[in-house]
């Protein structure tokens, strides 16, 4: 595998598929202690005008940091992390987590961020840092 | 309704030990592998049991438009940490979806020597009802 320190302006970070689930959701509403019922009523969430259940922004959150986790390793740390939550994830969607390097700073990485539904709806971007250790 | 003069109102500082079994849970529930140390860059979002006086946040079908997390150093199991939330901003824009009120709230957390750990902000997007309650009025 490439060593953080081998990445360049403009290289691609290895990519992350997720599919959410109604387990999940749950399981997440119990971690984070997030019960808002448009996670996990159906009903509901079509009466307030969300047209269904949608997953908890911060779970498609943490799935980015977990495709930045995951390629950063024991090299380094997430030291910053700013998204917009730009299209409703749902349950059952394929989201597609991807990014590139936008610039370097001493030992911080800077990335793009951004996430897909298998619509090629962008449901997610922003950026990271990454401290390097 | 959320109103303008609740910007700058903050909670009590909250004082907590980040727990085990709690990060471990938040890591299964997102399908991650945890080395039992390393605290998940977004478990600060879990962070919510400092009320702001006066402010109620479950507006029906509020969503989450963005998040900001900075981490100033490393968050580890064990640590002990004081936070609170503060409303940062409020304003209202028109979209195609209608008129949408935006609150920006942020968390800071500190350590007990008072150093700055992690700051948090949220932006949570509400729909304004319908003009036609104005109307009515």
């Amino acid at each position: 595998m490439k060593s953080l320190s081998n990445y360049q302006v403009s290289d691609h970070l290895p990519s992350r598929e997720w599919v959410p689930t109604h387990v999940q959701i749950r399981q997440y509403a119990e971690a984070s202690g997030d019960f808002n019922p448009i996670h996990l009523d159906d009903n509901y969430a079509r009466q307030v005008g969300l047209g269904g259940m949608i997953a908890h922004g911060m779970l498609t959150m943490a799935q980015m940091a977990a495709m930045l986790s995951e390629w950063i390793g024991k090299e380094g740390r997430i030291s910053k992390l700013d998204v917009r939550f730009e299209q409703i994830v749902r349950p059952e969607d394929k989201i597609t987590f991807g990014g590139s390097i936008s610039a370097r700073s001493g030992n911080i990485i800077m990335c793009d961020i951004k996430a897909f539904n298998d619509k090629e709806e962008r449901v997610l971007a922003g950026l990271a840092h990454i401290l390097q250790q | 309704m959320i109103e303008k003069e609740f910007i700058g109102r903050e909670s009590e500082s909250v004082v907590l030990k980040i727990r085990l079994e709690e990060v471990r849970r938040f890591a299964e529930a997102i399908g991650i592998s945890f080395d039992g140390d390393a605290v998940p860059v977004t478990y600060v979002g879990t962070l919510l049991q400092a009320n702001i006086p006066g402010f109620e946040l479950t507006n029906p079908g509020m969503i989450h438009g963005e998040q900001k997390i900075t981490h100033y150093r490393p968050l580890s199991v064990g640590d002990s940490l004081s936070y609170k939330r503060s409303i940062k901003d409020i304003y209202e824009r028109t979209s195609k979806l209608g008129k949408m009120v935006f609150v920006v709230i942020e968390t800071t957390g500190y350590d007990l020597a008072g150093e700055l750990v992690f700051s948090s902000s949220s932006t949570l997007i509400t729909p304004v009802k319908g003009d036609a309650d104005e109307e009515s009025v």
